[in-house]
Parts: structure tokens; C-alpha cells; sequence
């Protein structure tokens, strides 16, 4: 399975699910910004040395550093 | 009073709305220790308080759970008459997710719900529109699409919230409980599938903006001539301000003490009131000038972007991409830098931001070094040939004051690692649309930064003033060498002197609390010149002539760089941390420190 971390620039996939290593709260957050099942998700574009990537999830931009990203498990989309 | 609630999630207009619902005379209720600020204001009859921005009910840090706190007990209270819940109308999707669990919680405490659609002329712009009647329908309460910038609709909502507000609304027929979360997400998913407009659409303007102001090279330079912008206008404009404010005080003192005629009162109140509390008014206008620029910076989208930029490198020292415009500002002073780490999304990081501002070498600390400096190194020293020596010497304190941050926040995150009260938060940051600052919302944040920093600080900074100004003065006509304060000089001369410096130094020291150039002119009392201020060289020329060692003059420069020798940033952190025993615990930490760091010199060179 490949996480949101993997993901190169440009690339899409779909959300499939977040890894129970973050807490509770943490996770629900991130579905409530909409990193919930199903839902679609584009990397707008990575940084260097490893620095935080931006995604765009639905209707938000957001920029998350890889100790989040890894946890989110993707399903590549079509 | 009857009182009507705004709520909305980040970036969605909201505080906009307030102003134009309020216009600007509003009060800002903070906290103590937390970044929870609660706005209010009168419209109408009605008393309106605008909530924090967030993105859920359920809290994930404390600051959160005191804003959840606070709704809670807003929407339960028998005065509130309505919950405004405003909708950012380009991201319906993301804005519902919370506005829904707000419905949920209205509705469980009988109170009246009504949405707002906010920002609907960017929707327009694209030639897009959104059913409002159907939208009606669907979320089973009234929807007013409106732009706070524009004005479009503002009006007409003005005009309808009264009647909203008076008349009970029958209870909507949304079958979610609040604890049921995925149900919302689906549910604004749902709405969003059938009302919203295609997201593609409004974020196309900002991603090719980032990919310029992103992009590896552009964007860094971009990054590094804002950066600098910001950094040249604290002294270029507040230089003219705070020269204004500083001749103003001292007209009012000479004018006042001038009515009065000589005498122990009017000593009094030029040394202890203007001389002293005084002083610090001098700080307003950069501390103004700052967060004016920094509320740009930030309403504008940028902000977002610099954490961005910056969240990789300082992440190394336990610091946040957040950390890096509170740093920055800490040149210019410690109080405005302190008040932007609130944009920290850590408390801890947050917190270990704070802790590490005052070791910036602020504005304060300029007149000291520019002393210390003329006289240690001769004036046409040059350093490995063509860098002037005395400027090299500049660089480098402002180098060991950077190192030194970064050493100490290294330090307290290996410390508070397994903290439990001070949550790790991840870093999620949402990119917002780019957009041009409003000047009302931004004008009551800077007017308010002014006041918060007088009423935080003043008090502290009268009872220092008054307490060093009664030792120094005691007994009367004594001069300051035989007054009490020389007599505690000379009695805890023995601690200055592994510093190898004498019970001159240690009184300039003490007095230079109350704010580090204090040192410049206290020092020059002691030497029998007044007004050494003005005449830096010339008090040089007098420690030279009386023989101030390298080893001592070097000790004396490291401590000021490290040492919080300053009253109002101990209570701008006592108030921002809510506890004394922080900011007075960092006040002795970092004087020990300094100490040490100065007898270490005074024995190397």
C-alpha cells in the first residue's frame, strides 16, 4: 500500500485509510479536513530535503510534513 | 444583553463580517495562557461575539478545547438568541463539516441557526452560481449569500438579522447527534456534491501563484526579499515614531516639571514616571508597525507559505515553520515577536518559540553593543583585510544570539519531549487563497496589539521603575554613588568581579532591568557625564581611559546578548504563558547563564 508521502507531484490517488499509529483526535481532524475514505487527493507539488508537501484535497490546499503524510494510506487512482 | 454568535471555520471571512456588522469599536476578551481571543461588539441591540476560527467541535489542543469550551457554554446561554454560522461559499464542503456540528449543538440547546455564504463574489467571478433556495431546504435553516468585502448582500442581511434573532425558529429536521462525526463529513460531502461549485475552479488563481512563489529558486527569492522588506521597515518606519513619541514624552516632562519647579516631585516624576514608564511608551509604535505587517502578511495568504518554506530546516531544532516570523521580529523586539507566536500550531513548539525570543538581539540591545563595541576595537580595525572590524564584531553578536536560540530550543525539546501537557500537534497547514488585506480588521489588530502590550506591561514596569528610582534617589542629594542603590553596588561588588568589571558595572546592570539601553545612560552617570546617550563616543573614550580589560568588555557584551535584561518581556511572557513562574523562572535562568557565559570570557581573553 503506498502512503500520501509516496506520492509525486502531480500525482492522484484516493484516500483510503489513516494509520491508527496517530491518536484519535489527530485522525479525526484529518478526516474532518477531508482526508476521509474515498476521497480524492492531488500533490501540487513536493519540497526539497525532504520539507513538507502540499496536497490538494477537495476544496483545500494543505501542506503536511512527512511524519503525517505517512500515515495516510492511499489507493492509486485510475 | 441579547446576544447573537459568529462562528466559521479558518479563512472564511468571518472576522470581516464582524467589523461590518460592528463597525470598529469592539473589545477583545484573551486568556491567560491560551490564544483563545473572543471579539465583541454591538450591532443593533444585540451583542455580537465572534469565535475563534476552527475546524471542528472536537478540540485537539488545548487552546481548542477552551474555544469549544467557550461556544458551549455561548450557545447554551439563555441571552443568545442566534448562532451565525459563516460559510465560506468557494469551499462549501469544508466550511459544512463544522457549521453542520455547530447546527447539531444549536439544536440541542433550542437556539436558532442561520448560514451565511459568505465570499459568494468569488463564486460570481467564475460565473457560478449557488441555489440558495434549495440550499434552504436542504440544511433546514436560512441562507444569506453575501460578501463581506464587496458589501454585496450585507445589507439585506443586516436588515434581516433582528427579525431572525426575535423570532423563535422551529427546530430543523437534521437527524445527526452531535458524536455521530462521519455523518457529518458524509453529509457536507453530500451538500457539496449537489450545491457546491467545482473546487478546481478557485484554486487554479492561487496554485499558479504558488508555483511561482513556491518554486525552488523564484520562490526563495521571493521569500528572502519579503523577508528583508519586513525586517528594513520596523526601523525605516518605526524609527520616525518612535523618535516622535520619545520627543513627546519629553516635552510633556519638561513642560510638567517646569509648572512644578525643582524639588524631589519633580524628580520624581521625570526620572520615575516619564524617564522610566516612559521609556517603554517608546516601543508602541514598532511594536504597532510590526503587527501591522505581520496582519498582512497573514491576511494576505503569505504567511502560510513562509511556514511552509521555513518548516524544514527549523524543524531540526524543534522549532516550527512557524517559529520563523516570530525570530525575525525578535530583531526588532521581543514583545510584538512574542505575541506573533501565537500563529504556532504546537503549544509546545509554540512555547519553546517564546521562550527562545529573547535571546534575539533586539533594538534595545543596539546602544549597549554600539558602547561596548567603540570601546573595545579601534575604529579603523579591519578583519581579515576588508571587513570592518567593528561591524564584523556586530555580526557576530547577532550570530551568538541566533546560535544560542537555536541551542536553547534544541535543549527544551529533548526536555519537554514527553510532556503531557504540552501536545504535539502535527503540522497541517491549509494554504489559503490569496486575497488583499481589508484594513478594518487590520487596523483594531493593530491598535489592540498597542493596548494589550500597555495594559500587560505597564503595571510591572511602573513598580520596577518606582523601586529602582527609590533606591538610586535615597538619601537625597547623595549622587548615585552614595545613594542606596551604590551602597547595594558596592556590597555585591564581589559577584561582578570574577566578570572583572566593578560596583560601577553592577549598578548600570541592575538598573538596565527595566530595559537594556537604560545601561548606556546609567553607566555614564556613573562616570560623571549626564546625557551619555547622545554621546556614545565620548563615554567610549572614558572607559578606555579608565581601563576596561578585552576579557571584561567581551564577558559584558555575551551577557547582554543572552541575559533578559528586560521587565517588559518577562511580563509579555508571564501574560502569554499564564504563569509567573515561566517568565520569572527564564529571567534567572537566562542571567545565570549570561553570568556564566561572561566569567568564561573575562578568563579566555
Amino acid at each position: 500500500m503506498k502512503t500520501l508521502w509516496e506520492l509525486k507531484a502531480k500525482q492522484a490517488a484516493v484516500v483510503e485509510t489513516i494509520n491508527s499509529q496517530l491518536t484519535g483526535p489527530v485522525i479525526s481532524r484529518l478526516q474532518e479536513m477531508g482526508f476521509s475514505e474515498g476521497q480524492q487527493v492531488v500533490c501540487v507539488r513536493r519540497s526539497p530535503f525532504k520539507g513538507p508537501l502540499v496536497v490538494q484535497v477537495g476544496d483545500c490546499v494543505y501542506s503536511l510534513e512527512q511524519a503525517v503524510a505517512e500515515k495516510i494510506n492511499l489507493a492509486l487512482a485510475s | 444583553m441579547e446576544r447573537i454568535v459568529l462562528v466559521g471555520k479558518p479563512n472564511c471571512g468571518k472576522s470581516l463580517l464582524f467589523n461590518q456588522l460592528t463597525g470598529l469599536r469592539q473589545k477583545v476578551a484573551n486568556f491567560p495562557g491560551v490564544t483563545v481571543e473572543l471579539k465583541t461588539g454591538q450591532f443593533d441591540q444585540f451583542e455580537v461575539v465572534d469565535f475563534p476560527g476552527t475546524y471542528s467541535l472536537h478540540s485537539l489542543s488545548k487552546d481548542e478545547e477552551i474555544a469549544v469550551e467557550k461556544l458551549n457554554l455561548a450557545v447554551d446561554d439563555d441571552d443568545t438568541r442566534l448562532v451565525v454560522c459563516v460559510l465560506d461559499a468557494a469551499r462549501l464542503e469544508r466550511s459544512l463539516v463544522f457549521a453542520l456540528q455547530v447546527q447539531a449543538l444549536a439544536r440541542k440547546n433550542n437556539k436558532a441557526v442561520v448560514f451565511v455564504l459568505n465570499m459568494i463574489d468569488e463564486v460570481e467571478r467564475y460565473g457560478l452560481d449557488i441555489d440558495i433556495k434549495a440550499l434552504h431546504k436542504e440544511l433546514g435553516a436560512p441562507v444569506y449569500a453575501l460578501s463581506a468585502k464587496t458589501l454585496k448582500g450585507v445589507a439585506a442581511f443586516k436588515e434581516a438579522l433582528p427579525g431572525l434573532a426575535k423570532q423563535a425558529q422551529a427546530p430543523t429536521e437534521l437527524n445527526i447527534q452531535l458524536g455521530e462525526q462521519r455523518k457529518f463529513i458524509e453529509r457536507a460531502r453530500a451538500i457539496n456534491a449537489e450545491y457546491g461549485i467545482r473546487s478546481d475552479v478557485v484554486l487554479k488563481n492561487q496554485n499558479r501563484i504558488d508555483t511561482f512563489l513556491l518554486n525552488n529558486v523564484l520562490g526563495g527569492i521571493a521569500f528572502l526579499a519579503i523577508m528583508f522588506f519586513l525586517f528594513q521597515s520596523i526601523f525605516t518606519w518605526a524609527q520616525p515614531l518612535m523618535d516622535g513619541t520619545e520627543a513627546a514624552i519629553g516635552w510633556i516632562a519638561n513642560t510638567l516639571t517646569g509648572m512644578i519647579g525643582p524639588g524631589i516631585v519633580s524628580d520624581f516624576l521625570n526620572d520615575a514616571i516619564f524617564g522610566g514608564v516612559g521609556a517603554f511608551l517608546v516601543f508602541v509604535p514598532q511594536i504597532m508597525v510590526l503587527t501591522l505587517i505581520i496582519g498582512v502578511l497573514e491576511d494576505s495568504g503569505y504567511l502560510a507559505r513562509a511556514a511552509l518554506i521555513c518548516h524544514k530546516p527549523l524543524s531540526l531544532f524543534g522549532l516550527s515553520g512557524r517559529s520563523f516570523i516570530p525570530y525575525l521580529s525578535g530583531h526588532a523586539c521581543a514583545i510584538p515577536a512574542i505575541m506573533a507566536a501565537r500563529t504556532i500550531e504546537s503549544p509546545r513548539k509554540r512555547l519553546i518559540t517564546m521562550l527562545t525570543i529573547p535571546l534575539m538581539s533586539c533594538s534595545a540591545r543596539l546602544p549597549v553593543y554600539a558602547l561596548l563595541i567603540a570601546v573595545l576595537i579601534p575604529k579603523d580595525a579591519t578583519f581579515l583585510g576588508v571587513f570592518d572590524l567593528q561591524g564584523a564584531a556586530f555580526f557576530g553578536l547577532y550570530f551568538f544570539g541566533i546560535l544560542m536560540a537555536l541551542v536553547v530550543s534544541t535543549l527544551m525539546n529533548v526536555f519537554t519531549r514527553k510532556s503531557k501537557e504540552l501536545k504535539d500537534m502535527p503540522f497541517i497547514l491549509e494554504l489559503p487563497s490569496y486575497r488583499l488585506p481589508h484594513w478594518k480588521p487590520l487596523f483594531q489588530r493593530v491598535i489592540n496589539s498597542g493596548l494589550q502590550f500597555i495594559k500587560r506591561a505597564a503595571p510591572v514596569i511602573f513598580v520596577i521603575s518606582l523601586c529602582l528610582w527609590t533606591l538610586g534617589y535615597f538619601p537625597q542629594g547623595a549622587g548615585l554613588e552614595n545613594s542606596l542603590l551604590g551602597k547595594i553596588g558596592h556590597f555585591i561588588e564581589p559577584i561582578f568581579e570574577p566578570l572583572g568589571l566593578d560596583w560601577r558595572y553592577g549598578v548600570a546592570m541592575i538598573m538596565s532591568f527595566l530595559a537594556r539601553e537604560v545601561f548606556v545612560g546609567a553607566l555614564g552617570t556613573m562616570f560623571g557625564m549626564s546625557g551619555a546617550e547622545e554621546n556614545i563616543a565620548g563615554l567610549a573614550a572614558q572607559i578606555q581611559a579608565d581601563g576596561l580589560t578585552l576579557g571584561a568588555g567581551i564577558g559584558l557584551l555575551l551577557f547582554y546578548v543572552v541575559a533578559l535584561q528586560c521587565v517588559a518581556t518577562v511580563a509579555m511572557l508571564r501574560a502569554e504563558t499564564g504563569k509567573s513562574r515561566i517568565a520569572w523562572g527564564l529571567y534567572a535562568g537566562y542571567g545565570i547563564l549570561a553570568y556564566l557565559i561572561a566569567v568564561i570570557a573575562a578568563h579566555i581573553f
